[in-house]
């Protein structure tokens, strides 16, 4: 059958117009959805744009955060997973005692913090020089050995440089500084045995000296094993086993290969960070180069010639007994008295008094003035007598009034 | 600009599209040397060594050692010093103070004088025009450190005598040697000034006054020095990155510490990296309104 659309519409109008209302719908359903999914789509963007946005910030957060883990985790990396084959302290001093490191180049850093106030270190001209340097901040100096008779130690200032030549018995100071240039000649006595005194002490230097006061007052232990200056080393603990002594523990990280002894920590009774440290921050045992041993003055800097040590420092006749140092007590709390020096020396030393840097250190003391740090107290008597030993005040000044 | 802005640009536009930027980087820097400003700051970078050349040649007395910069003794006796004292002259405040101009130029300058759009417009994505602009700053570095070196050595040979150079460990060193010395002291310099260069073109995206970008780099760079010499801050001093500034006397040794030399390049490296993102981060999300 075939109805003509007009007719049928005329027919059933109440069909059409429900017809009509349900086109109606289906119209304003499509712009429904469609305006829907225009929304998704434009928050899918908007949140795309966002989160672009985001990313673009984000090298500037994972930087940073790399940068902190890396600080972390470097220094972490580089002391972890240190295992020795076990030793006793014994002999890990046997160790020390068979070392045979006849060549070597090094860096050496050096930090005090004795409790003393520290100045600031301003511009480029800011290296002191003076014998207070060692006691304040940070140092670092280059060493090159090779053999007994090849020395070569740098003091590395900001701009300025001090060196220590030995070459044979040729010793060579340089002071870039000063543009000075010191030679001297060791005697025969003291070739091969004794040391120019450098400024900074070598953690071997340090170390034999330390050992040589280990006796039955002190307790000799192992720590656990470290890496310095990228080797792997021992660490053996000093500790005094008399209470009174301002020094808490002694650390000496000893190379598990050689035995040389790569750094020395000092640490002040109940004081978790060394007072005194020194170490090795890079080692090479290799040789180092020979024309670093030959030093020549530079052209416009002063040469001074120094006559042999023992005829010019040591004086001809031997000290009266009563100008001698004398040690009392033993081991750890032993106390150094140095009596009152008559000698033109002795005058400008106590001239030193005067001066205010002395006052700021020092401070006033029943009986004198005292000059403390964190390891030693030194007693200055009002009378000119010196008094030191890493011992509380008190028993300095009970040593002074003894006598 | 968005990128649907740059999808209304015709098809050629893209295809023209330089791989490197190249060409931008070329332009880049050839617009900044062409500058009188750029001029004016290395010729008063090459004065410095010219002044204290003359100086110590026109005063009669020696200055007496131990005074004044390090190396400013030896100046009379050879004429290479000149470069060195220079160059230590002017690293606290000349060198970071014409970098400070030209990085906190950088974007900000564009945007003051309004070509920041027409530069974007042009085909020069973001990313890769801020690192045009690094680069061209770097090349400023360059050539500040050189102008005031080469002008030493210049006024050196001109007014004084030439000979082995003393270094600082007491031992001479031939002239051919010493001038590798003092083209490694140049780079060093240079690369002590890239992490400056960097915080400067974070602060340039920040903000459309390029005064306040260059004033701001400024002072960064002396307030980290103020830093640097406080004791109580120990801490805080190796992540300074005035840091190692000074440290090139360590070139001047013998034989050459390259310690603080590979610890400067690490923490300028640091620093261009974090200063980079940041500028990135920045300057890829902000809106170009001029």
């Amino acid at each position: 059958m075939r109805i003509h659309p007009k007719t049928s519409m005329k027919r059933v109008p109440v069909d059409s117009r429900t017809n009509d209302g349900d086109m109606q719908r289906t119209i304003g359903n499509a712009e429904y959805f469609r305006n829907v999914v225009l929304c998704a789509l434009y928050r899918t963007r908007k949140v795309a744009n966002m989160s672009r946005t985001w990313l673009k910030w984000m090298p500037a957060v994972v930087v940073p955060v790399l940068i902190a883990s890396a600080a972390v985790a470097v220094p972490f990396a580089a002391n972890a997973a240190v295992t020795l084959p076990t030793k006793t302290p014994a002999q890990v001093l046997a160790l020390i005692a068979g070392e045979k490191v006849t060549a070597l180049s090094g860096t050496l850093s050096q930090t005090s913090s004795l409790g003393l106030p520290e100045l600031p270190t301003t511009g480029a001209d800011a290296s002191s020089g003076s014998a207070l340097e060692l006691l304040t901040g940070s140092h670092t100096a280059r060493v090159f050995v090779d053999g007994t008779a090849k020395q070569r130690v740098q003091v590395l200032d900001r701009m300025a440089e001090r060196d220590l030549v030995r070459n044979g018995s040729d010793v060579w100071l340089y002071d870039s500084k000063k543009k000075t240039a010191v030679h001297s000649t060791l005697g025969e006595r003291a070739l091969g045995t004794s040391k120019p005194e450098g400024s900074i002490p070598t953690p071997d230097q340090l170390a034999a000296t330390l050992l040589k006061s280990v006796d039955s007052t002190t307790i000799v232990s192992l720590g656990s094993d470290l890496r310095v200056a990228g080797r792997a080393a021992y660490n053996l603990v000093l500790t005094p086993k008399v209470s009174e002594s301002l020094l808490g523990s002694v650390s000496i990280a000893v190379d598990s290969e050689t035995g040389l002894p790569l750094s020395v920590e000092l640490f002040a009774r109940s004081q978790t960070t060394p007072a005194f440290s020194v170490g090795f921050s890079k080692l090479d045992l290799g040789t180092p180069d020979a024309s670093l041993f030959t030093f020549t003055p530079p052209a416009g800097a002063k040469v001074t010639e120094k006559a042999p040590k023992a005829d010019s420092t040591r004086p001809t006749a031997p000290r009266s007994p009563a100008e001698k140092p004398t040690i009392s007590g033993t081991g750890w709390d032993s106390i150094v008295a140095i009596p009152v020096d008559t000698s033109a020396a002795g005058k400008k030393s106590l001239s030193v008094t005067s001066s205010p840097l002395f006052g700021k250190l020092t401070t006033n003391v029943t009986g004198g003035h005292l000059f403390h740090t964190s390891l030693v107290n030194i007693l200055l008597t009002d009378d000119g007598r010196i008094f030191a030993g890493s011992v509380p005040v008190a028993k300095l000044q009970a040593a002074a009034t003894a006598k | 600009m968005s990128r649907s802005d740059m999808s209304a640009l015709p098809d050629a536009v893209f295809r023209s599209r330089p791989a490197l930027g190249l060409p931008l980087l070329v332009s880049e820097i050839s617009v900044l040397f062409r500058r009188r400003r750029t001029w004016a700051m290395l010729a008063s970078l090459a004065l410095i060594p010219v002044l204290i050349a003359l100086a110590v040649r026109l005063t009669s007395s020696r200055p007496p050692s131990g005074r004044g910069p390090a190396f400013l003794d030896q100046v009379s006796q050879n004429g290479l010093f000149v470069s060195f004292v220079g160059l230590l002259v002017s690293v606290p405040l000349f060198l970071p103070l014409t970098v400070g101009v030209v990085a906190g130029d950088t974007i900000a300058g564009e945007a003051s004088a309004g070509t920041l759009r027409y530069l974007l417009i042009a085909p020069a994505g973001r990313t890769r025009l801020l690192i045009v602009k690094y680069l061209a700053t770097a090349v400023f570095c360059v050539a500040a450190t050189l102008a005031v070196a080469i002008a030493g050595a210049l006024i050196g040979v001109a007014l004084f005598p030439i000979g082995p150079v003393t270094l600082l460990s007491g031992d001479s060193i031939a002239v051919g040697d010493s001038i590798v010395r003092s083209l490694l002291i140049a780079a060093y310099i240079t690369v002590s000034l890239l992490g400056l260069s960097a915080i400067g073109l974070f602060i340039s995206t920040m903000t459309d006054v390029p005064v306040g970008a260059m004033a701001t780099t400024i002072v960064l760079s002396v307030v980290s020095q103020v830093l640097d010499s406080l004791p109580q801050l120990d801490w805080l001093h190796p992540w300074l990155f005035s840091h190692y500034w000074l440290g090139f006397a360590d070139l001047l040794r013998q034989p050459i510490s390259w310690d603080s030399f590979g610890s400067n390049a690490l923490l300028q490296s640091g620093y261009i990296v974090v200063f980079g993102a940041l500028a990135f981060g920045r300057f890829t999300t902000k809106d170009i309104l001029s």
